[in-house]
């Protein structure tokens, strides 16, 4: 209990450290902020006076402290591209990655480790062969690449999918879908060799020879073992949602977090990219923090 | 049996290593054999596979799939290779000091690495383009930090356990420099592990170099990356499936190839190594 | 020892099946467990004692490892040819095991009530306070000082004494008729064997059950046991009670085991040890254990162990 106290004090001060470094780098290229909001006839004088205003002059612990204080109050500035809100837009753009990233972790977990399971019961079976080979194939496959075969088969062959936009759960099938496959496919990997590796402990025969039966002892016992290392890599794979999710978003149209910062960065709308930059650290950092709880609760001997 | 015929005996190893020398060779003859990749000709535009003259086909802008993809290819293997290369020297030397330092470094550099190591490498590789701005530079600088933390923290792991062993004790008892016992009884222990790893790396690399590509922060047009390719290609699936297919598949074959060779330079390492790997792995 | 035998195993071969590779590990086995009686099966590690008895409960690794012949009966039926069903309603009910090394014996997951409540209520339909109890029963007769408190610990939380405690408070739940334990105490400091030994004697004598014990210490066995089976190499080679074989060795190996053991009354450099190492059931020649029989026909003096040089030649 007490080294989780220090690993949460520590990851908030590198989450702030982490923060300062992302702004401070987008913050720092302000050359281009300038350009973007200024003419190009601007004198160096006028580049000055516009740095000056936007206070991007003042060192940039300061620039980062005034950034918060804004950010706390609600005042996350306004796009360059459609000077809108941040704060408005942001709710929305939110919203529908929770959708989807939420989706695609339950896809991870809710079928990586029942097949996963399956593939280790019925070892060296067809069954196992063919879900451990697919799973080699899912983890080469680009899912930008699979996101277009998904899209080429569901959408424009068969016509059963939207191919991108959002609406009712159709339009969450294949972005879902995609941006879980690689996930799925670590899941069952793992879930796997762990259960296997679990298999052979010598608590296995132990209960076994108390009687227990096959279906408690690997449902329970074994899984209960194989699932600690699992957890303890839960954070890894929402940092791999949110990573992947920059692309799928922009493939599926859909309009989240990710699309919005890939736009963003590509019109150089430095308000939006630097706002939705320190989210998405944000979001990682937690996740990998709620992993590690979550693996000092699950084990006994770091619980205590 | 010999280390290398062992090898040749192990499928997977020998399977991926026939797909890597197809596309390194292609990677290092195909410009010069399909000739410049950005002649454009907008009268032949679209052409499929086997088309007489376009024989392995063109894009929109009627440029040759070959030349670009080849051309890809060099882009995609400098960035994985080059970087994720320099990347295990960097993490095994910063691993080998953490792990057998211990103390203050040690837990200053353990606690960056994992930090930092939960963070996914394509969204390391747009927070980079949002700094600096798009093009490769921003990738490779991406992949040259993951990927040394990464090398680094499975390094530090390893040694932490050889360092407590027998062996390297004895070298401690029996008065041998710092330099000596880490390059001559802890090195030759962890190197095996930071090399299949870094296969595994090079396969994340490429990619993450496709994916910034195909959202268009990566490589920058005249240039042509297979990322690149692959979203342009998208908009005519129907016309001419090709102008994305060829890209997709060349990126498919890589990332398998080097799996492959991961998987076969497992088998062939110490079962001790294994867990380690796969735990590495689980990203 | 007049009663019919409990548990009777008869001409029992294991053996390794699988790629290629087909041999017995343990051959033509034969021995019985009386009622109240403790057996000991005496031998070096890889002689297949361990083996014989994990095949009672069918807990050997199958495959690569199959009974190939022989029976194990036990109650009017054999337990090689029982259901699984009907094997899991034996095990822990009819017939319990400890074993040897408890730290990695228990589950590390779940506290050590829950593995004895789950024992309960594998084999009886009762509700968890009942087992509960019981659990805490089987822990103070298994000589655990403060069983309320153990029934709530984790096995990293246990010393290797008590971990094995626990193991045969596991083993008692369910009042079993036999226990086989296999090296108890091999993991455990010297005072705490002795406490475990003299507990699973006394547990003998309290509730009548039947020990089997393996060991490959004859300090214990002599300590403990009634009668002994000698293996080696897979297959019996001496058996009959404890004072006469200890007494008057009849086979060379049994005779280099006794010279193998300290005595108090004789400085260590006459201590003996047996040369060579055991040989891999695959290595053995046609007719098995025939090097040592012809290695003792061919001596007439010198120490004992000199007959049971034997190596093994390729």
């Amino acid at each position: 209990m007490r080294s989780l106290l220090k690993t949460v004090v520590l990851t908030f001060l590198l989450l702030l450290a982490s923060s300062l470094a992302v702004f401070a780098a987008i913050r720092l290229s302000g050359g281009d902020v300038t350009a973007a909001r200024l003419p190009a006839s601007a004198t160096a004088a006028d580049r000055q006076l516009f740095r000056h205003q936007m206070g991007l002059d003042q060192p940039i612990l300061k620039q980062y402290a005034t950034y918060l204080g804004k950010l706390f109050k609600g005042d996350l500035g306004n796009s360059l591209t459609n000077s809108a809100k941040i704060s408005t837009l942001a709710v929305e753009k939110i919203k529908n990655s929770l959708i989807l990233g939420a989706t695609s972790m339950l896809l991870v977990f809710g079928i990586g480790i029942p097949l996963g399971m399956i593939a280790a019961l019925k070892r060296n079976s067809w069954f196992d062969t063919g879900i451990t080979s697919a799973s080699v194939a899912g983890m080469a496959v680009p899912n930008f690449w699979l996101a277009l075969i998904a899209i080429y088969f569901f959408s424009t062959r068969l016509g059963w999918l939207p191919s991108a936009g959002q609406g009712g759960i159709k339009y969450l099938v294949l972005p879902a879908f995609v941006l879980s496959a690689e996930g799925i496919a670590l899941t069952v990997r793992m879930t796997r060799s762990a259960m296997l590796d679990n298999l052979n402990q010598d608590f296995v025969r132990t209960l076994r020879a108390a009687g227990l039966s096959e279906r408690r002892i690997y449902f329970k016992h074994v899984l209960r073992n194989s699932l600690l290392p699992i957890i303890s890599l839960a954070g890894l794979r929402v940092g791999q949602i949110v990573g992947y999710a920059l692309v799928v978003e922009t493939i599926f149209g859909w309009p989240g977090v990710g699309q919005s910062l890939v736009n963003a960065v590509l019109r150089r709308d430095y308000p939006v990219v630097q706002f939705f930059s320190l989210l998405l650290v944000l979001v990682v950092t937690l996740g990998n923090l709620a992993a590690s709880i979550g693996y000092t609760l699950a084990n006994p001997k770091l619980r205590k | 049996m010999s280390r290398f015929r062992r090898a040749l005996k192990n499928k997977q190893l020998v399977i991926g290593m026939i797909i890597a020398i197809v596309i390194v060779v292609l990677g290092i003859v195909g410009p010069a054999v399909f000739g410049d990749y950005s002649k454009q000709d907008l009268l032949r535009g679209h052409k499929p596979v086997g088309t007489p003259g376009d024989f392995f086909g063109t894009d929109a802008l009627g440029r040759s799939l070959a030349a670009r993809a080849t051309y890809g290819i060099r882009i995609s293997l400098f960035v994985a290779i080059s970087v994720t290369g320099l990347a295990m020297v960097v993490g095994t030397i910063i691993g080998l000091i953490a792990g057998y330092v211990k103390g203050l470094v040690d837990g200053v550099i353990s606690l960056l690495i994992d930090f930092i190591w939960g963070f996914p490498l394509i969204l390391v590789a747009v927070l980079a383009a949002a700094s600096i701005g798009s093009g490769l530079l921003p990738v490779i600088l991406a992949v040259g930090l993951v990927n040394t933390v990464a090398i680094a923290r499975v390094v530090r792991g390893e040694v932490l356990g050889i360092s407590e062993k027998d062996f390297v004790v004895a070298a401690k008892a029996g008065g041998y420099s710092t330099m000596r016992i880490l390059t001559k009884h802890v090195a030759p222990n962890v190197i095996p592990v930071a090399l299949v790893l870094s296969s595994y790396y090079v396969a994340v690399a490429i990619i993450a170099e496709a994916a910034l590509s195909f959202v268009g922060l990566g490589a920058q047009a005249p240039l042509p990356s297979l990322g690149q390719m692959v979203s342009e290609g998208r908009n005519y699936m129907r016309l001419n499936h090709w102008e994305s297919t060829i890209p997709g598949v060349i990126i498919f074959a890589m990332v398998l190839s080097v799996s492959l060779i991961g998987d076969g330079l497992r088998d062939l390492l110490d079962p001790r190594l294994r867990t380690a790997l796969e735990r590495a792995r689980a990203k | 020892m007049t009663d019919e035998p409990l548990l009777d195993i008869r001409d029992l071969s294991i053996g390794l099946r699988g790629d290629g590779v087909g041999y017995d590990i343990v051959r033509n086995v034969s021995m019985s467990l009386y009622p109240k009686e403790i057996l000991a099966i005496v031998g070096e590690s890889g002689c297949g004692k361990s083996l014989t008895a994990l095949s009672v409960l069918a807990l050997h690794a199958s495959p690569p490892l199959h009974i190939t012949s022989g029976s194990i009966m036990y109650d009017g039926r054999d337990l090689t040819k029982v259901s699984a069903s009907q094997m899991r309603a034996v095990r822990g009910a009819e017939i319990a095991m400890v074993f040897q090394d408890p730290m990695s014996a228990l589950d590390p997951m779940f506290t050590a009530g829950t593995l004895l409540t789950s024992a309960v209520q594998a084999h009886h339909k009762v509700r968890y306070d009942v087992a509960k109890s019981r659990a805490l029963e089987a822990l103070a007769d298994a000589g655990i000082e403060d069983p309320r408190r153990r029934f709530g610990e984790y096995p990293f939380q246990l010393s290797g004494g008590v971990s094995q405690r626990v193991m045969i408070a596991l083993a008692l739940i369910n009042d079993p008729k036999v226990i086989i334990a296999d090296e108890p105490t091999t993991a455990l400091d010297v005072t705490v064997q002795a406490q475990i030994l003299d507990r699973l004697k006394e547990l003998r004598a309290e509730r009548g059950m039947s020990i089997i014990l393996i060991t490959h210490n004859l300090g214990v066995v002599a300590s403990v046991a009634d009668r002994m089976v000698v293996m080696y190499t897979g297959e019996v080679v001496e058996s009959g009670m404890v004072e006469e074989v200890l007494a008057t060795p009849q086979h060379p190996y049994t005779k280099g085991l006794l010279g193998a053991v300290p005595r108090l009354n004789s400085d260590a450099a006459t201590l003996v040890p047996i040369m060579g190492r055991v040989p891999q059931p695959n290595e053995l020649p046609p007719g098995c254990s025939l090097p040592i029989v012809a290695a003792e026909s061919s001596m007439s003096a010198g120490p004992i162990a000199r007959i049971l040089r034997y190596m093994v030649t390729p």
